[in-house]
């Protein structure tokens, strides 16, 4: 197990696990939770075939404390910087492709709802609470949560969610498409990991790795380019697979 | 205007709604004659007013249980080039105008109605997921199982079903290529209605004389609510 900044990494079995590991609320210290060179190193082993993100203890993570966001605002470059950071972590997490399962107790709030929802799915426990508290504090989320909260809920719903600054409770995330399954409280690690291993147990890394390049084209392309391109990687399976079913050559 | 003749699939037009149904018994399995044929219907179809709806359907008792994977394998082997690391460097042309016959028919003026009874799997659910409005009959089966294959769906499955019912679902029913029946599938918007499967053809031919009005596909979710629900 290794350390950084208050955030764990362990490998279990082929699924690597995050652990938000700062309790009781896991308060993250700066946009970046993780810094981007650590979290490539982590996430590089080529035989994992996903990752789970959770928090330690009671809740997945309060966010990050806002006070020491405000500490750097006399320097602006300086938290401009640190945002495009926090951004480039979570770009990379939800660009990998291998699926990554965000596994959500207690609360979920702020930096730590965007770490969720930059995850490709979210389990989460009856008793999970999700804010977006930012507004409380005169800033609005920053590192992609008002894009991703707003493809996931449409417009109306994820404009009050931000503007309110309200909690919301697992039933209405999941209404609002923020969260794919609610699980008891205290099976929602266990559940997670194992959805994760019999999602992944009997594909080989390269479908894994297809089927995730295939969904990521599916956010970021034009239907006729992501169409393309999953035709193109279909393809590339397809002359791999015939070839071994032949033994090997054309 | 006479239609042509296909031999696997079976196009007919009556006041004005046209049925074109995927026959290639016993599971209407999608062959490289039947992609072929598609093409060409799709573009006769497109071309011809008299078509004013659309109802797509299987044959028999099932929809179609997809494509036929090993004679696609040897079809796309002997056609798609590689360099020397086994890196691919073309599609070859009958798979992209397989992907194009079913952009064409999203493209249509029409609307096209999928009616499905039993099995819709692999291309055949990606077909499915082209077409304008789904019905389905209670017992019908839906999946991508092409990862079980050592494949992913290649024509769009992917796409049009993170679009439809989310990236989570998406990813799970891709990545484990198992089924789902019709609850699940109108739960997840991926099926606007299901029916007793008695009643899918009269009740998309119904929904096909109330929607041929004044259809305009950007209303897609209006027809739903109105007539669907």
């Amino acid at each position: 197990m290794e350390t950084i900044n208050k955030i764990s990494w362990e490998i279990r079995n082929d699924i690597g696990i995050i652990t938000l590991d700062n309790p009781p609320e896991n308060y993250l210290f700066q946009p970046d939770f993780v810094p981007l060179d650590t979290l490539k190193k982590w996430t590089s082993y080529d035989y994992l075939k996903g990752i789970m993100i959770c928090g330690a203890g009671k809740h997945f993570s309060g966010g990050g404390k806002l006070e020491n966001l405000f500490r750097m605002i006399g320097n602006k470059e300086v938290i401009n910087e640190k945002m495009d950071k926090g951004k480039a972590v979570l770009e990379h997490i939800e660009n990998l492709d291998i699926p990554v399962i965000a596994a959500i107790q207690g609360i979920c709030f702020g930096g730590g709802l965007e770490i969720a929802l930059a995850s490709h799915i979210r389990i989460c426990a009856e008793n999970a609470l999700f804010a977006f508290p930012e507004v409380n504090q005169g800033v609005i989320p920053g590192l992609g949560g008002t894009v991703r909260s707003y493809m996931k809920a449409g417009f109306p719903k994820a404009m009050k969610l931000i503007m309110s600054g309200d909690m919301i409770n697992a039933e209405d995330a999941q209404e609002m498409h923020l969260v794919d399954f609610i699980v008891n409280k205290h099976k929602v690690f266990d559940y997670s990991f194992s959805f994760l291993q019999k999602l992944t147990r009997d594909r080989p890394l390269t479908v894994i790795n297809a089927v995730m390049k295939a969904l990521k084209n599916a956010r970021s392309l034009s239907m006729e380019e992501a169409m393309k391109e999953e035709t193109r990687i279909f393809c590339e399976l397809a002359v791999a697979e015939a070839r071994r079913r032949n033994g090997s050559g054309k | 205007m006479k239609i042509p003749a296909y031999s696997t699939i079976r196009v007919i037009l009556e006041e004005g709604i046209g049925l074109l149904e995927l026959n290639s018994p016993p599971s209407n399995a999608m062959n490289m004659e039947f992609f072929r044929e598609f093409g060409y219907a799709m573009s006769f179809i497109s071309l011809h007013e008299e078509f004013r709806a659309l109802i797509i359907c299987g044959h028999g008792r099932h929809y179609s249980s997809g494509a036929d994977v090993p004679v696609l394998l040897k079809e796309i082997n002997e056609h798609a080039e590689t360099d020397q690391t086994g890196k691919l460097l073309n599609i070859p042309g009958f798979l992209s105008k397989n992907y194009e016959s079913f952009l064409l028919l999203e493209s249509l003026s029409i609307p096209v109605i999928s009616a499905i009874r039993g099995v819709c799997l692999g291309s055949a659910l990606e077909l499915a997921l082209f077409i304008h409005f789904r019905l389905c009959g209670e017992e019908a089966v839906f999946g991508l199982p092409e990862a079980s294959f050592n494949l992913a769906p290649g024509l769009g499955g992917i796409y049009k079903l993170c679009s439809l019912s989310g990236q989570a679902f998406a990813l799970e029913r891709v990545l484990k290529g198992s089924t789902f029946n019709s609850e699940d599938a109108l739960k997840h918007g991926i099926v606007d209605k299901v029916v007793p499967k008695k009643v899918l053809i009269p009740a998309a031919y119904d929904f096909a004389r109330q929607v041929m009005q004044d259809f305009r596909v950007e209303k897609r979710r209006l027809y739903v609510k109105k007539y669907l629900s």
